[in-house]
């Protein structure tokens, strides 16, 4: 499904603060795995999320998703295929402050073609999903932390992506929020998603449905452990 | 493709962002305030005094002597008559009374009464006006800054003019003339033709200029070649010069307050440059987390775009109503003065409403394009935002 | 200073392609700058950032495209209104011809509006595609556009400041009308012929659109452009105006003539647009274009329609023709 070929990012490429945030990475990742990404924060992890979702471009090397390649794609098809394959989930959960929990979930279909109403069922279904229902037209910015991550799922599922991207899903959730996203990741792992999961939190170090973690440093990958035992 | 879903999330952006835009909106609003009372002035003045210059006649012809105008013969009546296509020949005196202590002016306009035509046309001017009442004495019609200005002077009834041979003669002031052709009456005087050559000194055979019609337009230039050779010391005025001169005097009006007006635009635009930038910038995590979530900068650019559209619409149609509310209805108080100002007496003028759709285009476009213009490079700016913004 | 440039929608059309050609300017230095430096397969920061660049062209080239559209028939109404100030004209036929400006100025700006549509199919087509094929062409293709709307530019400035109040200017019935039993038409033709002629060549050009014959159909349209010109001209108008007499393009702009000649000339033209860009995007670029064809099949058959319904109901109210 993923295949990462000898990718690197260099930021600020050609002048005095160049920094090299990945070097010649190789990744592979099978239809429905999931995968954790370990790793202390400035370890790359975040940069290669974004090349794989196409939020940024590769300073070379190629990323192939499901037979495309995404890592040089024009803007109309790299937006195209984040608005149908990606389900993006981030760290700060990155919502659109001034308006309420349907209409963050709504955005990403806005362009997507289809009619306001079908648009409102999926997202009602979305937030049903995510257990944020009751709270569909309170403004984002009364919510709680575990809200916002609840509303946050629900935006990212509404379109049924076949890729689910987290970067650091749980670092501003306390301890139960953390353990029920668990929850939502491994039924969404049931469902046949692939996943990959970047996070330095150790509740994700000994996960039972977990297929692949990988050990990024500096840029690098440290170490890959397949614990495909499990399945 | 389906807009919907897009109008229905545009609504909600404008509505939930109002504050954004307001800044926008009020000076976008009295930039066009500004710019449509002046033209609504400007259009509706000539459009009155296309109106009024109707009823008038085509022609006027005067003696003329080291080029100056003096006394015509009324004997030259009957030589123009002769002449094949012209009608509704008629006499007329016409000059400036000053008023002395004031040193103002009133236009002293005589009319023959008994021709026919003349009087159909006063009769016309001045609606349920009693000839036979107004012939009985020595009376007058006035302009109303004529009878506003008579009145303060203590003339409430009557009026005493001075002749040239120092004698008074009293003519009573029999109406005032309807306030729709103030622009042109405003001190304006109409009395019977013998009352104003008294006044003004002529000789019985005399008048100052003679006036007719020629009902095919295509003979005009024909006629003046005629009358040429009937008179060596003749001028001829024609009606569509005056027309003219009075069209470009408010065009001109117009034209240079838009040619000054092209400054307070310059810095509009960037006035709204600057604010777009700022504004869009705000927003830069807004649009990366758009652009995230699977937004082409296509997208974005069209969100832009409707929501100016909707801004400079929405600004649009309140200045102009307000422009119109200030003009038609309130009669422009101060701008007036810029157009009808220079004039002998206070004049005041209530605006006929005018409006037309290629004036109303003419507006739009002299805002609308420079307001849309200074928020194109801001709006791809913020287009372009790269979606890994949505992470930081 | 001369009292044509203090008209007020002379001076509106002017600001109006000052600020447009102002931003065209910007997207002309972006453009060389893209040609000088594009390399799709680099993954520079400066691609990425000429990539962006491209986006600002292709607004710009829209919204101005989108802008000439309203104000092509905005400067054909500026004309129609100095036809007042200028000596001897009756309609904006006088005044085009007031020096010899008018007439490239009008033509230019039909075909920079016909160009820019091209452009714009060219670049949607190139959005489609994951690699920008055409980005070279269409940028070489923008130069020319652009040398082309800086010469309308310059002509439109010469124009209106070469006008003059006092010369007087032929009216339209001089300038088309047949001095002295002359035949105004070109190749020899009569009415009858040029009716036929118009009918025949209509006929042809929704065959060749149907038909998928992109060359014949580019061919017929222009044809078919000019015919209708002249029937318009010659015959179609003389019914618009219930004159026999009165060969003019322009009059029919006014609003004695409920304005009628916008949406004739608009039909005209924007059908035999899409007609010919159809055909090119078919022929060249091998770009299905269906809903072109059928727009542009449809505006020309409302012109059509238009044209001889005046015909038609004129016969009926009169029972005669002219």
């Amino acid at each position: 499904m993923i295949s990462v070929e000898n990718v690197s990012k260099i930021f600020n490429e050609g002048t005095p603060q160049a920094f090299e945030a990945l070097k010649s990475i190789d990744l592979e990742l099978a239809k429905g795995e999931t995968m954790i990404l370990m790793g202390v924060s400035g370890s790359g992890k975040s940069t290669l999320l974004s090349l794989i979702a196409a939020l940024d471009k590769p300073s070379s090397g190629k990323i192939v998703v499901e037979g495309e390649l995404i890592s040089k794609l024009p803007d109309l098809h790299a937006s195209a295929y984040r608005a149908k394959s990606i389900g993006f989930i981030f760290q700060h959960f990155n919502l659109l402050e001034a308006l309420s929990v349907e209409e963050n979930v709504i955005a990403p279909l806005i362009n997507s073609g289809l009619d306001i109403k079908t648009i409102k069922e999926m997202a009602a279904e979305s937030m049903q999903n995510a257990a944020i229902s009751h709270k569909a037209s309170q403004q984002v910015k009364e919510l709680s932390g575990g809200e916002k991550q609840r509303c946050a799922i629900a935006r990212a599922l509404v379109h049924e992506p076949k890729l689910i991207i987290c970067d650091e899903p749980t670092a501003n959730l306390d301890r139960e929020n953390s353990l029920k996203f668990i929850e939502i990741l491994q039924s969404l792992h049931q469902r046949g998603k692939t996943i990959i999961v970047a996070t330095h939190d150790p509740l994700f170090e000994a996960l039972t449905f977990v297929d692949k973690v990988v050990h990024m440093e500096d840029g690098n990958i440290v170490g890959a452990d397949s614990i495909s035992a499990h399945n | 493709m389906n807009n919907n879903a897009f109008l229905h999330f545009l609504t909600l952006l404008l509505f939930k962002q109002k504050g954004k835009h307001i800044g926008a909106v009020l000076i976008s609003v009295i930039i066009i305030f500004l710019l449509s009372s002046v033209l609504f002035i400007s259009s509706s003045l000539q459009s009155m005094l296309l109106g009024t210059l109707e009823s008038q006649s085509d022609f006027t012809v005067s003696r003329v002597q080291a080029g100056k105008a003096i006394n015509t013969p009324s004997a030259w009546m009957d030589k123009v008559l002769e002449i094949n296509g012209i009608s509704q020949v008629a006499p007329r005196i016409y000059g400036r009374y000053f008023f002395a202590p004031r040193e103002e002016s009133f236009l002293l306009v005589g009319v023959d009464l008994f021709d026919e035509q003349s009087s159909k046309e006063l009769r016309s001017l001045v609606k349920g006006l009693d000839l036979k009442s107004f012939l009985s004495t020595d009376s007058m019609l006035v302009g109303e800054g004529v009878k506003t200005f008579l009145s303060e002077h203590y003339y409430k009834e009557y009026f005493s003019f001075k002749t040239p041979q120092g004698s008074f003669k009293k003519v009573k002031i029999h109406q005032a003339l309807p306030s729709g052709t103030n622009l042109i009456a405003n001190d304006m005087i109409i009395m019977p033709i013998e009352l104003a050559r008294e006044i003004f000194g002529l000789g019985e055979d005399e008048v100052t200029d003679i006036t007719f019609n020629v009902p095919n337009d295509a003979e005009w230039d024909n006629i003046i070649g005629k009358l040429h050779l009937l008179f060596y010391d003749v001028r001829v005025v024609e009606k569509r010069e005056i027309v003219k001169a009075y069209e470009n005097l408010y065009n001109y009006k117009g034209g240079l307050f838009l040619i000054l007006y092209l400054v307070a635009m310059v810095t509009f635009m960037l006035i709204l440059y600057q604010r777009y930038s700022m504004v869009y910038s705000t927003e830069r995590k807004e649009i990366g987390i758009l652009r995230a979530v699977g937004w082409s900068i296509k997208d974005i650019l069209k969100l832009k775009f409707y929501e100016t559209a909707v801004v400079v619409l929405v600004s649009f149609v309140l200045g102009v109503i307000l422009a119109y509310l200030y003009v038609f209805i309130w009669d422009a108080p101060l701008l007036s003065q810029i157009f009808l100002g220079g004039a002998n007496l206070p004049n005041h003028v209530s605006f006929v409403p005018v409006l037309e759709f290629g004036l109303l285009g003419s507006i739009f476009l002299f805002y609308a394009i420079p307001f849309l213009a200074a928020v194109l490079i801001p709006a791809w700016k913020i287009a372009v935002t790269p979606p890994k913004e949505a992470m930081l | 200073m001369n009292e044509i440039l203090l008209s007020n929608e002379v001076i509106v059309y002017l600001l109006s392609e000052t600020v447009l050609y102002f931003l065209l300017f910007i997207a002309f230095l972006a453009t060389i700058g893209l040609l000088k430096r594009w390399n799709f397969d680099a993954f520079t920061t400066e691609q990425f950032a000429l990539e962006n660049r491209s986006y600002l062209v292709m607004t710009i080239i829209f919204f101005v495209m989108m802008l000439k559209v309203v104000l092509l028939p905005y400067f054909v109404y500026t004309i129609d209104n100095l036809s007042d100030l200028i000596p001897g004209a009756m309609c904006g036929a006088g005044v085009v011809k007031a020096n010899e400006y008018g007439n490239p100025l009008l033509a230019l700006k039909i075909i920079i509006l016909f160009l820019s549509a091209l452009w714009l199919s060219m670049n949607s087509i190139d959005l489609k595609e994951k690699n920008y094929p055409y980005l070279k062409l269409k940028s070489w293709f923008f130069v020319l556009i652009f040398f082309l709307l800086s010469t309308e530019y310059l002509l439109d400035i010469l124009y209106f400041t070469h006008i003059e109040t006092t010369n007087p200017v032929s009216c339209c019935s001089v300038i088309f009308g047949q001095t002295g039993g002359a035949n105004g038409l070109p190749f020899g033709l009569d009415i009858p012929k040029l009716l036929i002629l118009f009918y025949l060549l209509f006929a042809l050009v929704v065959l060749t659109t149907v038909s998928e014959l992109a060359v014949m159909s580019i061919i017929a349209s222009l044809l078919f452009g000019v015919i209708a010109y002249y029937a318009v001209v010659y015959f179609f108008g003389t019914y618009i105006y219930e004159l026999p007499t009165h060969l003019c393009p322009f009059c029919m702009l006014q609003d004695h003539y409920f304005y009628v000649g916008y949406l004739l000339w608009g039909l005209l033209l924007l059908g035999l647009f899409l007609s010919i860009d159809a055909a090119i995007m078919q022929s060249f670029f091998k770009q299905p274009a269906k809903s072109l064809k059928r727009i542009s099949l449809l505006l020309l058959s409302l012109f059509v329609l238009l044209c001889s319904a005046y015909v038609a109901v004129y016969y009926l109210k009169n029972g005669v023709l002219l």
